[in-house]
């Protein structure tokens, strides 16, 4: 199996408060090609730097991020932007789609940045906005769609260009249970379908649940690394 | 780039008040600034037209000594000759010869200091249009016992008199002898500068040349010049061929209007370069504003890799989008405003305008606009609106992606 994600004693700190804030500890993970991953752990345990970090958008104060074969915190600013672009899917907590586009103009964004073929990009932009069950909602933008839509069209962009790993920042937190069971089982599906490897930070029990692998931190360490067969 | 431009315009209709606001200010303040400038440059330009075509000419040939004494004995030697030599020329209109000296118009009851100027009346009138001046009584067309003088209203009501009625004029013969003669007004004229109507009076050379005792007089020549704008090249020519004369174009007779005119454009660009400024604060206000409601969006585009390059250049985009539709709309009725008030004119004889004819403007004014004034304005918005977008889409791309995404 594939390595997608490696992390080598990764730490992370704070110093802009009264006190320096160890945010991770000697983080040392591998994440699998396909897997279904869930950080869980208390508030401020270190999650959703954890995210940040693996995802570019921070970089670590000691350690490495190794994706396909690359140490992202070696990587220029601007080639982070490019690397993001090109390997890594976001969903984020509150959705943030762009509000000015429609559905489908939300999930083809990342293909045009990656300056896909304009036919190719509505193509599968279409094609994951049936498979997150909006294919009546192709033109509708944001402030027309439901909280739950809005997340599913955000799946659907974060998976629409196939990266190589999604991660997802508490995605069901603001949805109500049908709508989170809803969204967890069309990534549950995509998951396998599309063989993509998703990584959840996540309070939420519903998605601990379906999780193959969970991690839980404390303190920005790593207690408990559990895998499950589901 | 399409993209972009799609996100930028949809993003200037997310608060359709706010960016009209913006907008409506663009609009009035460029029209604000046109109709000043419009203004402004329809006074100069009047001015230079009733002074240059009206008055002085393009061209003033005289004796080298008559500048410093406008009397009859410094007269040109065959001064008609080169007159008509003058006219031969390809790019003057016309060469008026005059017989132009300083002297006293006397009524029965006032007097005052005047030029008196010989002119032949079928050239002067090709010169000066002085014809169509004439606000009452005839040009020339008399023939009386008494010889015809044409003189400025504002004249005519310093010595009291009229149409009709008689005048003293006193001046010096070639021989510098004081010499007084009776004239009757045939007629008054009427331009913008009062202090021309109260100075400048008119006779035919004929009768003005006999009573200085020399026929053939002439101490002036006016020329007209096809091309107004050829008067360096035209003052050149002339002088070379009469080095001995003292030859002046209308730049050298009237410096301060020169100089007006020459750097009106560049005043009137700062004129509404400082309006637009001010302009620019309420845009920089408003985009400002507007980043500032979307940090969070801004986030997520840099968190899944839109460079910090294309969110700068979309923040400078909708700034220009909006600078440019308020530009294109504020200049299309500036356009309009000013070419209706050219035919239509603005009467300041209400509000005191006639004052203005003290300083040799008119009461009326015509506002004008050069079309190139457009086309820099427009370059001027965008500048500014430019300029207005910097800080920001400066503001835009320094937001850390990692918390962006976060702020509620």
């Amino acid at each position: 199996m594939k390595t997608v994600i490696r992390t080598n004693n990764l730490s992370k700190v704070y110093k802009d408060a009264a006190a320096p804030v160890h945010a991770l500890k000697n983080v040392s993970l591998e994440f699998i090609q396909g897997e279904f991953t869930a950080i869980v752990g208390p508030s401020g345990s270190g999650k959703t730097t954890f995210l940040n970090v693996i995802g570019g958008l921070d970089k670590p104060t000691e350690g490495s991020v190794v994706i396909d074969g690359v140490d992202i915190a070696t990587l220029k600013e601007s080639q982070l932007f490019d690397f993001r672009l090109r390997h890594i899917g976001f969903v984020f907590q509150s959705y943030n789609l762009i509000p000015v586009l429609t559905a489908t103009e939300n999930v083809s964004f990342i293909m045009l940045l990656q300056k896909q073929p304009k036919k190719e990009m509505e193509r599968r932009a279409k094609e994951m906005l049936e498979q997150v069950g909006l294919s009546d909602k192709l033109d509708v933008r944001p402030g027309k769609l439901s909280g739950g839509q809005q997340q599913r069209v955000a799946v659907a962009r974060a998976l629409a260009s196939k990266p190589d790993f999604v991660l997802a920042d508490e995605p069901t937190a603001n949805l109500d249970t049908e709508s989170a069971f809803n969204l967890l089982d069309i990534m549950a599906r995509l998951n396998k379908e599309e063989n993509i490897t998703l990584i959840f930070s996540t309070h939420d029990q519903r998605v601990i649940e379906r999780a193959s692998r969970v991690i839980t931190l404390v303190d920005g360490a790593v207690a408990k690394d559990e895998a499950f067969d589901r | 780039m399409k993209t972009l431009l799609t996100i930028s315009w949809r993003n200037i209709w997310r608060n359709r008040s706010r960016s009209l606001i913006i907008i409506i200010a663009i609009i009035l303040g460029l029209m604000g600034g046109v109709f000043s400038a419009a203004v402004r440059l329809g006074t100069e330009q009047q001015q230079y037209r009733e002074s240059v075509e009206h008055q002085i000419s393009h061209i003033q040939v005289h004796h080298t000594d008559f500048v410093a004494n406008p009397e009859a004995r410094f007269r040109i030697a065959q001064g008609f000759e080169i007159a008509k030599q003058l006219t031969e020329h390809p790019a003057i209109k016309v060469a008026s010869p005059r017989t132009v000296f300083d002297g006293m118009a006397a009524s029965a009851n006032m007097n005052s200091g005047i030029r008196i100027k010989g002119v032949d009346p079928d050239t002067e009138a090709h010169t000066t249009s002085l014809d169509k001046l004439i606000v009452e009584g005839t040009y020339f067309a008399e023939n009386g016992r008494l010889p015809s003088v044409i003189i400025g209203r504002e004249l005519a009501e310093k010595l009291n008199s009229g149409v009709g009625s008689r005048i003293v004029l006193t001046f010096q013969d070639i021989e510098g002898e004081i010499i007084s003669a009776s004239f009757r007004i045939e007629a008054l004229y009427e331009v913008s500068s009062s202090r021309f109507e109260e100075r400048n009076v008119f006779v035919r050379t004929t009768v003005l040349n006999s009573f200085i005792g020399d026929p053939g007089a002439v101490t002036e020549i006016a020329v007209l010049l096809e091309d107004s704008d050829e008067y360096r090249k035209l003052k050149d020519e002339i002088q070379a061929m009469h080095a001995n004369l003292e030859v002046r174009h209308w730049a050298d007779l009237m410096p301060a209007l020169f100089y007006s005119l020459e750097f009106l454009d560049q005043s009137l660009i700062w004129m509404v370069g400082i309006i637009m400024l001010g302009v620019s604060f309420g845009l920089l206000n408003t985009i400002l504003m507007s980043v500032l409601e979307r940090i969070k969006e801004f986030g997520v585009l840099m968190a899944i890799g839109m460079k910090k390059t294309k969110v700068f250049a979309m923040v400078l985009l909708e700034t220009s989008l909006v600078s440019l539709i308020g530009g294109v709309i504020g200049l299309l009725l500036s356009f309009g405003m000013v070419e209706y008030l050219y035919v239509r004119g603005i009467d300041l004889s209400s509000v005191g305008g006639d004052g203005l004819s003290e300083f040799g403007y008119a009461s009326v004014i015509y506002p004008e606009i050069d079309p190139v004034f457009y086309f820099k304005l427009m370059i001027l918005v965008v500048a500014f609106a430019v300029v207005a977008a910097i800080y920001p889409a400066w503001k835009a791309v320094r937001f850390v992606p990692a918390e962006a995404v976060r702020t509620e």
